[in-house]
């Protein structure tokens, strides 16, 4: 798989090129800015994406700006943003603009090659990734009595779903056959009282919503 | 001094000369407009009695105001045509008699168009007064008298004419046509600049003038009739018509009298009315009170009391407010001065500028409240101005705080996660060399990393949670409850959003007191609530706690710079209770 890399810290373009090169994947690119990336992709052709979402000049939100110009302009190629921030909003307003192939990832994961590189194949499988720590925090802040009537295995199931896994991920990380999964989703949906859409994207943004709802309000 | 005693010789000094002059007429009334009727007498006294009383009333009152003492010439003007009676007997009445026959009505002419300030306002006013008088005084007056000899030209009974120069009946003929065709030119533009008057004036303004102004015009305007009956000869005689004429013209004059006395009663009972709520001011303190003195005193509901700030920058209201220097459209203001020095301005609608005598009463007689609260506006103004110092300073120090919290998080925090790559780099190399040691060596290196790492987040949301921006109090106090290692519960916290320095203080309220409870030290329990106007957070605390003073000094300092207050109960066994109520309209 080829990845580009933009971050304007030289040490952790090197270091994060390092990393997957090791692991397998092909760097194609290493970019200090949001511009540069978006400019010179095209040229070096790449799967994915791997974006800091702060870079100059604002350092504030220029890599999901990024992130919408990638999509926009080559929809082959997935973007997987790196953030430090642990609040929701940023990985909400990621996904409602990119419902696939995208995903939201915490930066201190990076180290952790195991989960960033099954982040970065998610995202180029067109599937899309929230960091588990944003999800974990959502459920713990949540209030919601209909939440407390989840079976913990319902629980766990709505956790992975949030993530933004499909059905076959989370068959894979349970350990269980894809009928049980699809009989927990449901009833998940269910007393959530949440559609059940064909397209497993609206899911997470449902669950999403749900889930930030709740955290915000008795 | 002089001004007085003047003003109190004139009552009886009027007096006597209406009455003189009503013997007169009776002794001798063929020559005479009020004859021996009852109703010539009332003619003859009543206006001379009305113009003079209200005359004097308003010169007293008004001192400097010219309208006073004309009202108390017109009052003796009126006398004079009585005295060119042929048999009246004095040839220096006669003589005065002849020059001031139309100056009555030159006089209220003048009332007229001044009442009630005293000023003639534009050029067409003073243009009309200046043609009123010389009209009256010279035109029919002088001129026609230098050239009459009343003996010469058959009346033997007449008294000399102290003005004569050198008879000639047909010049003074001539001249006494040309002075009544001048007469009913003049009267009649006196008329009209009456009428403009009344018509560019507001309804308020013409509320109070207008019975005044409407008898002061009919006056005039009977004398133009009177001047029109006379056209054909050279002067006015006592016909049946013109007594008439004469007797209406008196009653106008009454009227105009009657108006300005009972203008001047108002005042006065205005004066007292104010007085009077000043007093009740003074037993029971009102703010506002002043002000609403005054506005019922001048009717002008939209009335603003404007005091000077003690350093001169700027006037506040009596709440200690900034007051914009600005005045709109309409409305004037009026300094209020104590000592020549400036303390207050009042925004009045700019019709009162007509009367400024008035302003100066309704002032005068609430200067007492006015006085009182000034002082009140400049205590509020300057506790305003220290409310706001501390409220800019808790949230410079915020902002300072925020700013720290943003350069770690940016700054320190990223230079480790780099690291943490950089460490797990060397890691794979020291694999791939069979490197037992190294590898050891990283991974104690890396736990350190990223023990460094989870303290710097501590530290920096200890500073300066992002949440609480972001997210408010709510979430901001349920992410402390999680960090911390001791149970703490959020009980109730509102999920709406206020302002950032309110939220700031309710957030820090909560945390100061729970901040470092350890995982066996006690637990703790917050809530939040809003009640009315109010934010109310409660905290108790179980389990020993240091520096306590020291925090809720701190507490007391962030929530009494938004005006808030704090309340705090200890009980035993270390355990705390605050409560910190913070305005949050």
């Amino acid at each position: 798989m080829r990845v580009v890399i933009a971050d304007d810290a030289m040490l952790m373009r090197e270091g994060l090129a390092r990393l997957l090169g090791d692991a397998g994947f092909e760097v194609t690119g290493k970019f200090a800015d949001g511009d540069e990336l978006v400019r010179r992709l095209g040229a070096v052709g790449a799967d994915v994406a791997l974006v800091d979402i702060r870079m100059p000049p604002t350092h504030t939100d220029e890599g999901l700006i990024a992130a919408d110009r990638i999509r926009a302009a080559h929809p082959e190629v997935g973007v997987l943003v790196l953030s430090q921030y642990l609040e929701s909003r940023y990985a909400v307003r990621l996904l409602e603009s990119h419902p696939d192939g995208v995903g939201y990832l915490l930066k201190e994961r990076v180290s952790d090659i195991a989960v960033l590189a099954d982040a970065l194949r998610r995202v180029h499988e067109g599937e899309c990734v929230v960091d588990p720590t944003i999800v974990s925090r959502l459920v713990k802040r949540s209030h919601d009595s209909t939440l407390a009537n989840l079976t913990e295995r319902e629980r766990e199931v709505l956790a992975l779903m949030a993530e933004g896994r499909s059905n076959r991920g989370i068959c894979e990380t349970l350990f269980l056959s894809p009928k049980t999964v699809e009989a927990h989703v449901g009833r998940v949906l269910q007393k959530l009282d949440l559609p059940e859409a064909g397209e497993y994207h609206r899911r997470v943004l449902a669950v999403l919503a749900y889930l930030r709802e709740t955290a915000a309000h008795d | 001094m002089g001004m007085r005693l003047t003003r109190l010789a004139l009552w009886p000094v009027t007096a006597a000369a209406a009455a003189a002059t009503l013997a007169m007429a009776r002794a001798h009334p063929d020559g005479s407009f009020a004859g021996r009727s009852v109703v010539g007498a009332a003619a003859e006294l009543a206006p001379v009695l009305t113009l003079g009383a209200a005359g004097l009333l308003f010169w007293g009152s008004r001192p400097r105001n010219p309208i006073g003492p004309l009202l108390v010439a017109a009052a003796l003007a009126w006398l004079l045509p009585e005295w060119t009676n042929a048999e009246a007997g004095s040839a220096l009445l006669f003589t005065l008699g002849l020059i001031g026959s139309f100056a009555c009505v030159a006089l209220v002419v003048h009332v007229a168009l001044a009442y009630p300030g005293g000023h003639l306002r534009s050029v067409f006013d003073k243009g009309a007064v200046a043609l009123a008088y010389s009209g009256a005084f010279v035109v029919i007056g002088l001129v026609p008298a230098l050239v009459f000899d009343p003996r010469g030209e058959g009346c033997t009974v007449c008294p000399r004419n102290l003005a004569l120069v050198h008879g000639d009946a047909a010049l003074n003929e001539d001249l006494g046509r040309l002075g009544i065709r001048v007469a009913i030119g003049w009267t009649l533009i006196a008329v009209l600049a009456i009428a403009l008057r009344a018509l560019r004036g507001s309804r308020p303004a013409l509320r109070s003038n207008g019975p005044v102004l409407a008898a002061a015009a009919a006056c005039i305007g009977l004398a133009n009739a009177q001047a029109w009956h006379s056209a054909g000869r050279a002067f006015i005689v006592n016909d049946a018509a013109d007594v008439r004429l004469w007797r209406w013209q008196a009653a106008a004059l009454a009227v105009l009298g009657a108006s300005v006395a009972w203008r001047l009663f108002r005042a006065r009972r205005m004066r007292r009315s104010v007085a009077q709520l000043v007093i009740e001011l003074g037993h029971a303190p009102r703010a506002g009170g002043a002000r609403d003195t005054l506005a019922v005193a001048l009717g002008d509901p939209d009335l603003q009391l404007a005091y000077r700030r003690a350093n001169g920058d700027g006037y506040v209201d009596v709440d200690g407010r900034p007051v914009p220097s600005a005045i709109a459209a309409g409305r004037a203001a009026t300094p209020l001065l104590r000592d020549g020095r400036e303390i207050a301005i009042v925004i009045h609608s700019d019709e009162l500028l007509s009367d400024p005598g008035q302003i100066e009463d309704a002032t005068t007689a609430a200067r007492l409240a006015v006085e009182n609260e000034q002082l009140q506006a400049e205590v509020r103004a300057q506790t305003n101005e220290i409310r706001a110092s501390r409220a800019r300073i808790v949230e410079t120090a915020d902002a300072e705080r925020k700013r720290l919290e943003r350069d770690l998080h940016d700054g320190a925090q990223q230079r480790l996660v780099a690291l943490t790559l950089g460490l797990r780099l060397l890691r794979g190399e020291a694999e791939r060399s069979g490197d037992a040691q190294a590898i050891d060596l990283l991974d104690e290196a890396d736990r350190e990393l990223r023990l460094a790492l989870a303290e710097l987040r501590e530290v920096a949301h200890g500073i300066y949670p992002a949440v609480l921006g972001e997210d408010g109090v709510a979430a901001a106090l349920e992410t402390l409850a999680e960090r911390l290692p001791a149970t703490v519960r959020v009980g109730r916290a509102p999920d709406e959003r206020f302002a950032a320095p309110v939220e700031a203080a309710a957030y820090f309220a909560a945390a100061e007191i729970v901040r470092d409870l350890g995982e066996h030290d006690g637990s703790a329990q917050i809530d939040v609530v809003r009640s009315d106007e109010e934010l109310v957070v409660e905290v108790e605390r179980i389990g020993a706690i240091e520096d306590a003073d020291e925090r809720l000094v701190e507490i007391a300092d962030r929530v009494g710079a938004l005006d808030g207050e704090i309340d705090v109960e200890a009980g035993p066994n270390g355990r705390i209770r605050m409560r910190a109520r913070i305005p949050c309209a």
